[in-house]
């Protein structure tokens, strides 16, 4: 029944997209409202697929990369929709939704025939290890999306053109807040998760486990994560050099997503 | 019910006339009192702006001399007043308005101020008894089609005014204005103003420096500011989020290493610089330093007038939504135009009497000719008693606006077949001709 819903929400985040496309480039107060209760049916939806995902499996943790995409698409529409009742943009919405009806829409089509096998599958640790470490990805996108988002419109202020096609953009300073914010949470989610995997991977492995890439580049991402969010917050780093460090985090953050496909240790079939 | 609508605006007329009509908005109930009582006026509304004087009136029969009423109250002879009048008659009239209401005939395409205006009017004719069905019916439809256009279209969703500008452009740069500090350098009237739309549109607090310390003392005592030195002003500028300058220097005051040691001590924070003066008093080269945001006389006036030209593609569209409400309000006027149901229902009960009266006449034939005399009063006095109340409250739905009522007792009441085209042939056939051969049979 999950896959129902689950088609259910990828249909409206596609009508979403649509609307929030319209609601953010028209500026119709109209499409702005439905394009918000478009994106909560969607939520909903996609909620209830979810849990009724994980409940139908008796785990709390989604195991395949079909659930993985499924979590992490609902980890971003949830960011949206927190954005858009925080700091009152739709903007966000132009890439958020589209993203989760990306990262959905494979999943809608079915089961999954790659499934983490491991008996860990029902442990709270890998839980929190796996959800920490989506939400962080998920911020880090907007946290990223935000900075170029702030760069044009720095571009667009300083070249003095008149409002145009680009009078959608937020203020700046809703998105150097959104941006620091995320990725504040998102250093949060990284270092929980990081923290979980290292306890269960020493726990039940040992050292060899750290002979694994893709743990040496999570480490390495941590690392970038503390010195972008120091450099940010120390010396007020805005515009085109914020974009280069949270565009190096995040190419380290595809980097690790990569290593699962190369790595021969870290898979979803397990060690 | 007739519509005229008679007045002048900034297309027709020189200020110096607008201004001898021009009516205070504490005068405005008086003088809306003044035009009912002038002959001829069932309802009427005046508006009244720094830009345009209309006398909007609802009248039966003839015209009422709205210019008359114009020379009399306002002392102006008809020879200086008539060359700049205009006068729209009912459905001119009724799109004039609605193009009024929705900003598309104002000086500045897509002003929202004209709809409160409006409103007002409406509101000062209302507590002096001069909006009746007629006038509640348009102004009500001018203020939906006014709504539509500014929700549907981007008429009203640049600015196009300096001091404008700066505020939207302020905003997206800060997003709100609250808490924002503004620094005043220089005291002039443009910098003033400018600083005057942006502490109402939310800023927190206004710093001045002027080189004639009075003038600066006088400004903060106005918004309630703070002075700051002239020689001081390096030092504190980082203490403002938005910096305006307008003083008379001949060179700039503001150069690149200052704005580094601004943006230093605010730790990047971005800065919103509007240099209105002529010369200017802030380097064009600091726009180059990341955070900073310097905009001068000639950038705002640039976007103000690309932001102009927005608007006129916008009114376009607006023009379009307004025929269309244009239409729909008539439509409306017409389904409460009961006469022709009033004769329809009338002609109809008419029929039906003679039709009774024809079929029985074999029956009738002997009587006497004043006792069928008496059957014909009597049948007549029914049919009257009968058709009293649903006629009265086709009346009283009409008198309401309410149209749903209209339709539905027309209908209930509408024969099969009946000739809607011509309802007053079956009447006038019926309410003599037909009887009075039958009495006069005998």
């Amino acid at each position: 029944m999950f896959l129902v819903w689950l088609r259910v929400a990828v249909i409206l985040y596609g009508l979403a997209s649509v609307a929030t496309l319209v609601a953010v480039f028209g500026n119709r107060p109209q499409w702005q409202r439905l394009s918000i209760s478009l994106a909560v049916a969607a939520w909903l939806f996609h909620g209830v697929s979810c849990t009724e995902m994980l409940a139908d499996a008796h785990r709390w943790m989604p195991a395949g990369m079909h659930e993985v995409q499924s979590m992490l698409a609902l980890l971003i529409a949830t960011a949206f929709l927190l954005i858009a009742w925080r700091y009152k943009t739709l903007s966000f919405g132009i890439f958020a939704l589209p993203l989760a009806l990306l990262l959905t829409v494979v999943p809608s089509l079915g089961l999954d025939k790659y499934a983490f096998k491991s008996p860990l599958i029902r442990s709270g640790w890998l839980f929190v290890h796996i959800t920490g470490l989506l939400a962080a990805y998920a911020a880090l996108i907007f946290s990223l999306t935000a900075s170029l988002l702030y760069l044009i419109q720095e571009r667009r202020l300083k070249n003095k053109r008149a409002p145009g096609f680009l009078n959608w953009l937020p203020p700046l300073e809703t998105m150097d807040q959104i941006a620091q914010t995320t990725l504040v949470l998102g250093f949060c989610g990284l270092t929980i998760g990081l923290f979980a995997g290292s306890l269960i991977a020493q726990e039940i492995y040992g050292a060899t486990y750290f002979a694994d890439p893709k743990i040496w580049l999570s480490f390495l991402m941590w690392g970038l994560y503390v010195v972008l969010l120091f450099v940010r917050r120390s010396r007020g780093l805005r515009g085109l050099r914020a974009v280069y460090v949270s565009s190096l985090v995040f190419l380290a953050m595809l980097s690790v997503w990569a290593a699962n496909v190369f790595s021969s240790v870290h898979r979803f079939g397990g060690p | 019910m007739r519509i005229l609508l008679t007045g002048l605006n900034h297309k027709t007329a020189p200020v110096e006339l607008r201004e001898r009509l021009a009516i205070a908005p504490q005068d405005l109930a008086a003088e809306t009192q003044a035009l009912l009582s002038h002959p001829g006026v069932r309802e009427g509304l005046i508006l009244s702006t720094c830009n345009r004087v209309e006398v909007l009136v609802c009248h039966d029969g003839d015209d009422p001399e709205v210019t008359k009423y114009l020379n009399e109250h306002f002392s102006v002879d008809a020879k200086t007043l008539e060359p700049h009048l205009y006068e729209y008659r009912d459905s001119e009239a009724v799109r004039h308005l609605f193009r009024v209401a929705s900003s598309l005939d104002s000086m500045v395409v897509g002003e929202p101020q004209i709809l409160g205006q409006v409103k007002e009017s409406y509101s000062a004719a209302r507590s002096v008894g001069a909006v009746g069905p007629a006038l509640e019916r348009l102004l009500q439809s001018a203020f939906t089609a006014a709504k539509k256009v500014r929700s549907e279209t981007q008429i009203g969703a640049s600015s196009v005014s300096i001091a404008s500008v700066a505020v939207d452009l302020a905003r997206k740069i800060f997003g709100s204005l609250e808490g924002k500090r503004v620094l005043l350098v220089g005291a002039g009237k443009m910098s003033e103003l400018a600083a005057r739309h942006l502490m109402h549109q939310g800023a927190g607090s206004l710093l001045i420096a002027n080189r004639t310390q009075e003038h600066a003392v006088r400004l903060a005592q106005k918004f309630n500011g703070h002075v700051v030195r002239f020689d001081d002003l390096h030092a504190r500028a980082d203490e403002a989020d938005i910096l305006i300058t307008s003083t008379g220097s001949p060179e700039f005051l503001v150069r690149t290493p200052h704005a580094q040691q601004y943006l230093h001590r605010r730790r990047n924070r971005p800065m919103f610089l509007i240099d209105i003066a002529v010369p200017r008093d802030i380097d064009p080269e600091i726009n180059r330093l990341e955070g900073i945001f310097l905009y001068d006389i000639d950038d705002l006036q640039s976007v103000a007038a690309t932001n102009l030209a927005d608007r006129s593609s916008e009114a376009k569209l607006a023009e379009a939504i307004l025929e269309q409400e244009v239409a729909r309000y008539q439509q409306r006027v017409d389904a409460l135009n009961v006469v022709p149901a009033l004769v329809d229902l009338q002609a109809a009960a008419e029929e039906m009497r003679q039709a009774e009266l024809r079929r029985n006449h074999g029956r009738l034939k002997s009587l006497s000719p004043s006792q069928l005399e008496m059957i014909e009063s009597i049948t007549r006095s029914l049919m009257n008693k009968f058709l009293h109340q649903p006629l009265q409250t086709l009346k009283a739905a009409a008198r309401e606006g309410d149209a749903t009522a209209v339709e539905t007792i027309r209908s209930a009441f509408q024969r099969h077949g009946a000739r809607e085209d011509a309802p007053g042939v079956a009447a006038e056939k019926s309410n003599s001709g037909e009887s009075e051969s039958l009495i006069s049979k005998h």
